[in-house]
């Protein structure tokens, strides 16, 4: 270290602040502080033995704070933006993003902010950054918002539909779109997430022909590929699957006959047991198709439909599924939000439904919107008309539900980055739900 | 006012652009050009951080980014390619040491510079998608100097020559080495690989080439196997110092293709110094040298095991075959146990307990044991040798080690049956003569048969102990129910269960008075303490102990058979007998009593007769006395019968036609087991099966199988199927 003493002198804008360099250190070397105080440099103190440095004297108070004690306090006459901006020169962003919020905790949420967009309403789809950004699909546009909920700039996708939007990391974007008649268009793009730049196309390959496709549902795995739903103009339906790394096809798992993958709503890869999971669901489809499979060996390792099944007189349709490896059950909901549970050991599953919600029937909205799941370390969270139910433990005991009063139905939701954001369908809407710091006893 | 002219009012907009000042980015880039300047020239100490930072921060945030970026490529570049033109100039040695010293440099100002730039490093990047700065400067550096013409091979050649010269036993410096193969590597893996790795492995393929045909034209193979053990350490020890941990497995496999796979064949067969001469004289050291080299090359064991199995089987071969062996069965055995030891011994200590090793060696000898027919009864002769005699004052340990090693090779025969015969036989021998050293020895094999061949095996030779113990009690009984006669002559009789021994019929000869009528009255004892028995004499299996006096005072108690007793108490009424007198007299076969008076007229130190005339062979004309001049140091004579110790032709003959006799039962056994289970099978199958399910006892000859299914199907066991004629079918 270039100073002698522990103690570091600064001047900022013009104020005295006294630290010393232990607390510094806790910025890490790759900020202004960590730099500064290596031994490559040789400081430079003024006669005063005191550090100039031109910036915000308050915003450094702050700051100075967050490196003291790892909590972020800002006074309510201090923007926001401003403290991100001083972080950011200084290298200490990431510090105040991860002391913003706390670990995620689904019975520990809090409404932290609402952001109202342009759109006309009824999204497609809200999905979770890996760093606490998200992106909204409305129709053949996506918006981003970084975790400082800053929009950066929408992707068009030259106006086609978009199916399914998801992150490959927090600075790319994948977005499946739908193909547009008569033109060699759609298909799947990866984008940057800050300028929304068109970084690659990835094609799909029948027979050594470059065809166009709809791509549906997305779905990444560790081992960094990425599937989709497809659908081909000649019948060339299927599941795709491609490297995130060479963006080259490596596979393609064709639809059997009498089953669906191609108009798949939902795919889930399962790391455990090296599967996908795709789920067709009502009203894409008349009846409800959920399968494994296995591209190794190029197999259905499971299946379920209700084709065929009887029609009892309170119609219970599967609206969403989600597989949930530790339990080896997929979870379905349907339009009543009833949850219903399958074993995944056993081949001629059937669906045991655990009618809890039956309260609901009766007083359901004339628009309702589809029911969705998710799972997040061993938490179920499932969405009906305004609110999201968050179930725990082995017999999935409701515990607690997340509601705002505006926007209408939820129509998506995600969760990632330690946060849950809920998007709604009558006003262009989005919540995001944190949990709060840890309390300080 | 018509013609007034229209005034056209321009409107300005209400908010300008704030035009910065455009000299400002050429300023403020003139300011960090120059810090990077002095950095490269050791000068930083004047440069303030955070005047530098903020310069940056502001570039960056007055969207000249891309300025900075390229002006920070172009000065990088101009620094890296003065530095590539010292590095050129330097002589000889010095290039490396001055290439490293500049990479140490590099590095230290590329901190820097990122340190200066960091906010670029942290907003500008990532957007644009442009190489990060602490990269950027490892690609320069590898494009400016690494990848410079006149350094590139340069470089290359004085690394590898470095590891020659290490090779060849020199020292280096190691630490200059390691450093510049840092380098490399922080280069990029694909950087290490191209520049150093490839022809790295090339010239060490081209090295060990030559180096191996030396050795293998100037040593001999224990010399070489060292040498290259010795090498391939010192590969691992320079991945260790100064290479990628994941060349370790490149050049590992270069020298073990240059040193080992290229010259398998050459070492193995090396005359005088390879394998075979290893195996005769015992090297451990070099063998598992060996071993472990050859381990690690495809089919290197698999030679190894091929030139090891061929060597013993050959060994074995002229061992089992030699004429001048097989005349002393111990020894025979003797040899075998010691040759299974010796390459025991060899793959315990040598080979590393392999397992493939110690099948190749059971086959081996279970191959060449089984060429010789006599195998089965030189190692019955071999346990009655050591259960007579050899295991007098023998540790109970070290009998049970001696019986496992014995059971080892009763293991490989094929013809176990055999082995039982011949064993029964001088087990009855041992018994009865009560010449058995020891009990638990002699039960202690049998448990072992039993374990190893099940119960049937060893059920009979269980039955002769117990008559063995039942003898002695009704012997007991006999004197105790029979006081008067303890002045007489002693009766020891043992009573045999017949079919648990191996008894030949013979005829019963004439006892002397005194015994028969003792005989009598113990099978009147007999026959009246045990119901619906019948006792029939076997005097060709019995002793006797007789006292005589010879001359005048010559007292001698002589051990003897009791067809010796029969003849020599005829002498106590007559001088001088002819051998039809005699014949006649006992009624003992011809050719028993001629070996029984051969062995008491003709061999030195036993002849307590005498004959007329005097010649080595008994004919039927020869008379007979008592030789007077009998002396003995001994109070206690034994008379042996003259007996080939070995089987004579015609008795061996016999023995195989019983062999031969007793298999049949068992192989129909067999094929009544199966049909009973199978209901109906083709010939090729039951042969197949009845192989297996007999192999325990012995190796089933097909024909001889074929003809039991015959005479199955005769007695109506089975039946062939009409269409089918190979199909057989069980009748219940």
């Amino acid at each position: 270290m270039g100073i002698q003493k522990d103690k570091v002198r600064f001047n900022v804008g013009g104020r005295i602040f006294e630290t010393t360099a232990t607390t510094l250190a806790n910025a890490g070397r790759n900020s202004i502080f960590g730099a500064m105080f290596d031994e490559n440099w040789t400081l430079k103190a003024d006669n005063s033995e005191e550090y100039f440095i031109d910036r915000n004297p308050d915003c450094f108070a702050i700051l100075l704070d967050l490196l003291r004690t790892g909590d972020l306090y800002i006074p309510v006459n201090i923007p926001e933006k401003l403290i991100y901006r001083e972080a950011l020169f200084y290298g200490l962003l990431d510090h105040v993003r991860s002391a913003k919020w706390g670990p995620f905790d689904g019975n520990r949420l809090r409404p932290s902010r609402s952001i109202t967009g342009r759109a006309p309403g009824d999204g497609t789809a809200i999905r979770a950054g890996p760093d606490g950004g998200c992106c909204v699909a409305d129709g053949s546009m996506v918006h981003v918002y970084d975790w400082m909920l800053d929009e950066h700039a929408p992707i068009t996708l030259d106006y086609q539909r978009v199916n399914d939007v998801g992150w490959i990391d927090s600075h790319s974007i994948l977005i499946s779109v739908c193909e547009r008649l008569g033109r060699g268009d759609g298909g799947m793009g990866l984008f940057s997430s800050s300028t929304g730049e068109l970084r690659y196309k990835f094609q799909v390959n029948h027979e050594n022909q470059v065809k166009s496709f709809t791509a549906g549902a997305l779905s990444f795995s560790s081992d960094y590929k990425i599937f989709s739903s497809c659908k081909g103009r000649s019948n060339e339906y299927g599941i795709g699957v491609w490297d995130q790394v060479t963006g080259k096809q490596i596979d393609f798992f064709y639809e059997p006959l009498g089953w669906s993958l191609g108009d798949a709503d939902k795919l889930q890869w399962l790391h455990g047991s090296n599967c996908l999971l795709v789920a067709s669901l009502f009203p894409r489809k008349d009846n409800c198709y959920i399968s494994l499979l296995d591209f190794r060996e190029k197999k259905m390792v499971w299946s379920w439909s209700d084709i065929g099944a009887p029609m009892t007189g309170d119609e219970k349709r599967v609206r969403d599924a989600i597989a949930m490896e530790e339990n080896s059950s997929i979870c379905v909901v349907n339009e009543y939000d009833d949850l219903g549970f399958m074993d995944l050991r056993s081949t001629a599953g059937s669906v045991r439904w655990s009618s809890r919600s039956r309260l609901m029937k009766g007083k359901m909205p004339e628009e309702t919107c589809y029911p969705k799941l998710a799972l997040h370390e061993g938490q179920l969270f499932s969405s009906m008309n305004d609110c999201i139910s968050v179930f725990c433990g082995p017999d999935w005991v409701l515990t607690s539900r997340l509601r705002r009063s505006y926007g209408g139905s939820i129509c998506d939701f995600s969760i990632g980055g330690d946060r849950l954001f809920a998007l709604h369908s009558e006003e262009n809407v989005f919540d995001i739900w944190e949990t709060p710091p840890p309390p300080i006893i | 006012m018509s013609n007034q002219k229209r005034r056209n009012f321009q409107i300005e907009a209400f908010k300008h652009r704030v035009v910065v000042d455009p000299k400002y980015a050429d300023k403020t880039w003139k300011i960090l050009e120059h810090a990077i300047h002095e950095i490269y020239n050791h000068n930083a100490s004047g440069l303030s951080f955070e005047e530098l930072y903020r310069n940056a921060y502001n570039m960056v945030l007055h969207k000249f980014g891309d300025k900075l970026y390229s002006g920070l490529v172009t000065t990088m570049t101009v620094h890296l390619q003065e530095i590539s033109k010292s590095i050129e100039a330097a002589q000889g040695s010095l290039f490396l040491e001055e290439l490293n010293r500049k990479w140490n440099d590099h590095n230290k100002a590329l901190q820097m510079i990122r340190d200066i730039l960091m906010y670029m490093d942290r907003t500008y990047i990532p957007s644009t998608l442009k190489t990060p700065v602490h990269e950027l400067g490892m690609n320069l550096w590898r494009d400016n100097i690494v990848h410079s013409s006149k350094i590139r091979t340069r470089l290359l050649n004085m690394l590898l020559e470095l590891v020659l010269r290490e090779r060849t036993g020199e020292v280096i410096n190691r630490g200059l080495t390691r450093n510049l193969i840092k380098m490399l590597m922080d280069l990029g893996c694909s950087v290490y690989e191209e520049d150093f790795e490839r022809p790295f492995l090339e010239v060490s393929s081209e090295f060990y080439w030559g180096e191996s045909q030396k050795f293998i034209e100037c040593c001999d193979c224990g010399d070489y196997l060292k040498k290259a053990e010795r090498r391939l350490n010192e590969e691992m020890e320079r991945v260790t110092h100064y290479l990628d941990a994941k060349s370790e497995k490149k050049i590992i496999s270069v020298v073990e293709e240059e040193m080992i796979t290229n010259h398998m064949m050459g070492l193995i067969h090396m005359e005088n110094s390879g394998l075979v001469n290893m195996l005769l004289d015992d090297k451990f050291v070099d063998l598992g040298r060996m071993y472990d080299l050859f381990c690690r090359v495809p089919n290197g064991l698999l030679r190894i095991r091929e030139v090891m199995t061929s060597h013993i089987r050959d060994t074995g071969k002229q061992l089992v075959s030699d004429p001048e062996r097989l005349k002393d069965p111990v020894e025979f055995v003797q040899r075998l146990l010691d040759e299974r030891d010796k390459y025991d011994n060899i793959i315990t200590l040598s080979f590393n307990n392999d397992k493939t090793f110690q099948n190749a060696l059971n086959s081996s000898f279970e191959y060449f044991i089984n060429l010789n027919p006599r195998s089965p009864e030189f190692i019955s002769l071999f346990v009655d040798e050591k259960l007579r005699k050899g295991l007098k004052g023998v540790s109970e340990e070290d009998v049970e080690i001696i019986l496992d090693k014995v059971m080892m090779l009763f293991r490989y025969l094929q013809e176990k049956d055999v082995f039982e015969k011949y064993y029964k036989q001088h087990l009855a021998k041992r018994l009865l003569s009560g010449k058995t050293v020891s009990d638990d020895a002699e039960r202690s094999l049998i448990v072992k048969l039993k374990t190893e061949c099940g119960y049937q095996f060893t059920s009979k030779l269980e039955g002769m102990f117990t008559d063995m113990k039942t003898s002695q009690d009704t012997m007991q009984g006999f004197y105790a129910s029979h006081p008067q006669l303890d002045d007489g002559p002693t009766l020891t009789v043992q009573v045999l269960t017949t079919g648990s021994w191996p008894t030949q019929p013979s005829v019963t000869c004439n006892l002397p008075a005194e015994m028969s009528t003792l005989c009598e009255k113990f099978r009147a004892y007999y026959l009246g303490t045990h119901t619906g028995r019948r006792l029939s004499w076997q005097t060709n299996m019995g002793t006797a102990d007789i006292k005589a006096i010879f001359g005048k005072c010559q007292k001698h108690e002589l051990n003897v058979s009791t067809y010796q007793m029969c003849v020599l108490m005829l002498f106590n009424n007559a001088d001088r007998l002819n051998y039809k007198d005699i014949e006649q007299a006992t009624e003992i076969p011809a050719s028993d009593l001629k070996r029984c008076l051969q062995s008491m007229a003709c061999v030195k130190g036993k002849n307590v007769l005498r004959k007329e005339p005097m010649s080595k062979d008994i004919w039927e004309d020869d008379a007979f006395f008592v030789n007077d001049k009998f002396t003995s140091k001994f109070y206690k004579v034994k008379i042996g019968t003259v007996v080939a110790q070995k089987e004579s032709e015609p008795e061996k003959q016999e023995t195989r036609q019983r062999v031969e006799e007793d298999r049949k039962p068992q192989i129909e056994a067999a094929i009544v087991r199966i049909m009973k289970s199978r209901r109906q099978l083709d010939h090729n199958n039951i042969i197949a099966e009845v192989t297996k399910q007999l192999q325990l006892r012995f190796l089933a000859n097909p024909t001889e199988i074929k003809k039991r299914i015959e005479s199955l199907i005769e007695r109506d066991f089975l039946e062939r199927d009409d269409t089918d004629r190979k199909l057989y079918r069980y009748l219940a």
